[in-house]
């Protein structure tokens, strides 16, 4: 079909989209061309210096990719997991079926932000119940302020928040599968074992690799935890590319360079996803 | 089943039960704790730990000159700013999706997919990214600290999931119904509105569920586009989140921030068992 | 009235492709378009709603340019061979709508879809739910709605072959009653088919689409009797027609060094050379003095029986007239009805037919 009003339908939505986006992405862009921070405020112009800096002399820029990379993959990986296993849990017959259902759904439903201030009580080193547990055998382990324990904090709270949007969008594609393959996997005689792994599986690969990407994408631009909980720290242990750039920009005052830094994450998670999600459709398609 | 396997199938939905309730028990009972019952260690059952008082809850109308948190403003800006985003996300991105799933666009080597791609490539920004240029673009605007502003900003961040959740949709919509309409005597305009529209309910309300979530529960916007005229929920809870924080109110504001969205929580799940969820495959 | 079609010609784009078609249609006929899977008649159906534009021709109605006037302003109706109805609304509101639209009077609009509703045989279904229906009937409310209209023209693709074999068949009849008094009026019927049996009941005019291509536009009879080649007696013939490499030498049509026999009167004015022969399944029998061939298989039908069988290259099916139960590798005694014989080109054309086409 092809008529002239589809004009109408689509350019209401794209333009204003463009019109408030141009802007930002435009002037980030010439930002980050200058050397403008709280020194020398203003946009003057010093070409690709600020590039040619974060590519040769910031390895604090490419080490917090690498955080990001381990942490939203992890977390990805648990939500994976453990949303796959609850929607199958609750798919069938189940005491409390609709119970449970809501329940997995709550913490998506949370505010991020509010829900780590409350972890943050939570996993209190002197104060909160966590220890008081573990006190119970004498360790006090240093959930907040410790390098390896403050990444495991960190997925920790954000496999809690958002595990259940893993587990939506995998238990919607449960409950769209066709009846068939059941029956013919029953009257064959297969196992809940077998039958999961030959047939709920690979009908469910399309689904799994939209969740995953679509996690993955959210994922990265994982703030508000790590601002709340641990504020990038102990140190730099849970500093994510997104704080990285917060700090430069909006701690530091250095506009210009942060610019810079948005986009070349920018480019990288572009590329890196358009790259990913190639990969794991050719997995799936190559698996059938 | 044997019973080994139901045995397990309950205790693990149970475990992962009490992980995600968890941190709801712990601000309930803190909520009504003081001074006391929080600095000398943990404490857990109201009347036998500790006193329960109201102290928290009651500081949630006070203004901070008072010593309380007062959120029912920002409370009440949070509901408008995602309503208000929400809606005109739905209402713009809608159009756009239906258009894509539809029409062709062919603009030089950009396509229909590449079209939606952009949309949806929104979504990988990270707040952090926009923020200054928002900052500075608002600022000229004379929009900071102001809800028109933030609501602006909220159209970017929720229109790329109107229009991913409606492009899936309307795929599923046979286009011969369309096309059916366009015979009937409807010029495009009219096949839409009164054949196709009436028709997507279901996906609309998805989007409609997705966009409040994302909405209401942003923080980062809200925290660099706002000040004081105008605060929002997650803002006015966070900057509570000193040293020394009076866990009580924190604990009570945080509850009552997670209240209006388990509704959301009961119509989504509503939608799930009829099936009208299938994730975007793209 | 009249739709004239010239040299309409859509490119290669996913699936599309018209290949400059042209025909002339004028009102009160029904017209039976025939061809297999993806030879373009929805394509040709579409292009005449106006739902695909063409990439270079013209469509005329009446002398006017249709191609400037866009669909919903265009009078016709479409039935899907999907069920295709509007599932907000209830059987009388799916009738309804296309009168809504036009903004008739309220009572007029009653008269007209009860009366089209019982003329599909839905009478007291006004109140039902789309979904709560059969596809039957869900195809019989489909077609009230593009009766209800009075369009100009009517196009059907094949919209009884979602419905199962009965169902066809009785949908059938009463397409003929319904559409023969619809034909009588001011417009023109386009229905499109892969089965020639369903085509040939229906169709007063008939247009053998294939590749995109018009091949032949006839009466039923004369496709029938005269297929413009052999590639459209393949398309209008249920079982196939027999096609046959062979040579006329001396007077005698040779198929194979023993099976030879002489020429059919009808074939007296064709040169000698290199001939297809067809012939029609029922054409063939069993007879003591005919040839030998070896059964490949044997398929009983109703009363009838398909005998496949064999002689070095050649492979026949025959249509007979009992049923019997052929081993297979058997031997059997093969006899043509010559009579009933038709002489195309090697590249396909008619060259000489029992009816009297001569090309």
């Amino acid at each position: 079909m092809n008529f002239k009003h589809k004009y109408m339908f689509l350019l209401p939505g794209l333009l204003v989209l463009l019109a408030i986006l141009i802007f930002p992405i435009g002037f980030t862009v010439r930002l980050s061309l200058s050397s403008w921070d709280s020194f020398y405020p203003g946009l003057d112009f010093i070409g690709l210096e600020n590039y040619i800096r974060l590519f040769t002399d910031d390895s604090r820029f490419w080490e917090a990719f690498g955080r990001l990379s381990l942490l939203s993959l992890t977390t990805v990986f648990f939500q994976y997991i453990i949303g796959f296993s609850l929607a199958l849990l609750v798919w069938k017959e189940i005491r409390f079926q609709r119970l449970f259902r809501v329940l997995f759904l709550i913490p998506m439903m949370t505010t991020p932000v509010i829900m780590t201030v409350v972890w943050r009580t939570f996993f209190n080193e002197s104060l909160g119940p966590v220890n008081d547990f573990f006190n119970l055998f004498g360790m006090q382990p240093l959930w907040l302020s410790s390098e390896i324990l403050s990444k495991f904090t960190v997925v920790l709270v954000e496999v809690w928040q958002w595990t259940p949007f893993m587990f939506l969008l995998l238990l919607a594609g449960l409950l769209s599968l066709p009846k068939e393959p059941y029956l013919a996997a029953s009257i064959d005689g297969a196992g809940p074992v077998r039958t999961f792994v030959y047939v709920t599986f690979p009908l469910m690969a399309p689904i799994s690799i939209g969740a995953i990407i679509i996690r993955l994408i959210e994922a990265s631009k994982i703030m508000d935890t790590v601002y709340v909980l641990t504020s990038g720290g102990p140190g730099t242990s849970t500093e994510t590319s997104s704080f990285y750039i917060f700090i430069k920009g909006l701690r530091e005052f250095q506009f210009g360079y942060s610019a810079a830094l948005s986009i070349t994450y920018l480019v990288v998670m572009i590329i890196s996803f358009t790259v990913i999600a190639k990969i794991l459709v050719k997995m799936m398609v190559r698996g059938e | 089943m044997s019973l080994f396997y139901s045995t397990l199938k309950y205790l693990a939905v149970t475990l992962w039960s009490i992980f995600v309730i968890a941190p709801f028990l712990w601000a309930l009972t803190t909520s009504f704790k003081d001074f006391q019952s929080v600095t000398n260690g943990a404490t857990y059952i109201p009347w036998v730990d500790f006193e329960p008082t109201l102290d928290g809850w009651r500081s949630l109308f006070k203004s901070p000159a008072q010593g309380g948190v007062a959120i029912v403003e920002p409370f009440f800006n949070s509901v408008i700013v995602t309503a208000a985003g929400s809606g005109i996300s739905i209402i713009l991105g809608t159009l756009a999706a239906y258009s894509l799933s539809r029409f062709t666009f062919r603009v030089g080597p950009i396509r229909n997919g590449d079209i939606t791609f952009f949309f949806i490539s929104q979504r990988i920004m990270p707040p952090v990214v926009l923020s200054i240029p928002f900052f500075i673009m608002l600022g000229k605007l004379g929009l900071l600290d102001t809800l028109f502003g933030l609501i602006l900003v909220y159209v970017v961040l929720l229109m790329p999931i109107a229009v991913w959740i409606m492009v899936d949709f309307f795929n599923k919509v046979p286009i011969e119904i369309d096309e059916t309409a366009l015979i009937d005597g409807c010029n495009p305009y009219q096949a839409f509105f009164k054949v196709v529209l009436p028709n997507s309910v279901p996906g609309i309300i998805v989007a409609g569920m997705f966009c409040m979530i994302f909405g209401w529960t942003d923080f980062f916007f809200a925290f660099i586009l706002t000040f004081t005229e105008v605060q929002l929920l997650p803002v006015a809870i966070v900057a509570l989140n000193s040293s020394i924080t009076p866990w009580w109110s924190l604990s009570a504001a945080a509850l009552v921030s997670v209240a209006p969205l388990v509704v959301v929580a009961f119509i989504v799940e509503r939608y799930l068992s009829k099936g009208n969820l299938s994730g975007a495959l793209k | 009235m009249t739709l004239i079609a010239s040299n309409l010609s859509i490119k290669y784009e996913r699936n599309f492709h018209l290949n400059d078609v042209s025909f002339s249609m004028s009102k009160g006929e029904i017209y039976t378009i025939i061809g297999r899977t993806l030879a373009g008649k929805t394509t040709l159906l579409k292009t005449i709603a106006g739902l695909i534009s063409p990439d270079s021709g013209g469509l005329a109605f009446d002398g006017h340019d249709f191609g400037s006037i866009p669909v919903w302003k265009r009078e016709i109706a479409m039935v899907y061979q999907q069920f295709i109805n509007y599932p907000h609304l209830t059987v009388y509101q799916n009738v309804a709508f296309p009168l809504k639209q036009r903004g008739i009077q309220k009572i007029e609009i009653h008269r007209r879809v009860m009366a089209a509703l019982s003329q599909v045989g839905l009478g007291g279904f006004g109140d039902r739910k789309i979904q709560a229906l059969s596809g039957g009937q869900q195809q019989r409310v489909a077609l009230a709605r593009s009766l209800v209209k009075e369009a100009k023209i009517v196009l059907l693709d094949e919209p009884l072959v979602n419905l199962d074999y009965k169902l066809r068949e009785q949908l059938r009849e009463e397409f003929r009653g319904i559409f023969d008094t619809k034909a009588s009026e001011d417009s023109i019927l386009i229905y499109s088919s892969t089965d020639p049996v369903e085509a040939m009941q229906l169709g007063a005019q008939i247009l053998v689409m294939d590749e995109g291509r018009i091949l032949q536009q006839a009466s039923a009879k004369e496709i029938y009797e005269n297929p413009i080649s052999a590639k459209v007696s393949q398309i209008t013939n249920d079982p196939a027609m027999n096609l046959f490499d062979g040579r006329i030498e001396d007077g005698c049509i040779v198929l194979s060094p023993e099976i030879k026999f002489n020429l059919p009167s009808h074939f007296n004015g064709l040169p000698q050379g290199d001939f297809t022969f067809g012939l029609r399944a029922a054409a063939i029998s069993l007879d003591d003095n005919g040839f030998p061939f070896s059964v490949e298989l044997s398929e009983i039908s109703g009363s009838e029986t398909f005998l496949h069988v064999r002689h070095e290259g050649l492979k026949i099916v025959g249509l007979l007239n009992l049923v019997q139960n052929f081993p297979v590798g058997g031997k059997v005694s093969i006899s043509f009805d010559t009579k009933h014989l038709y002489a195309f080109a090697r590249d396909g054309r008619l060259k000489s037919s029992p009816y009297g086409g001569l090309q």
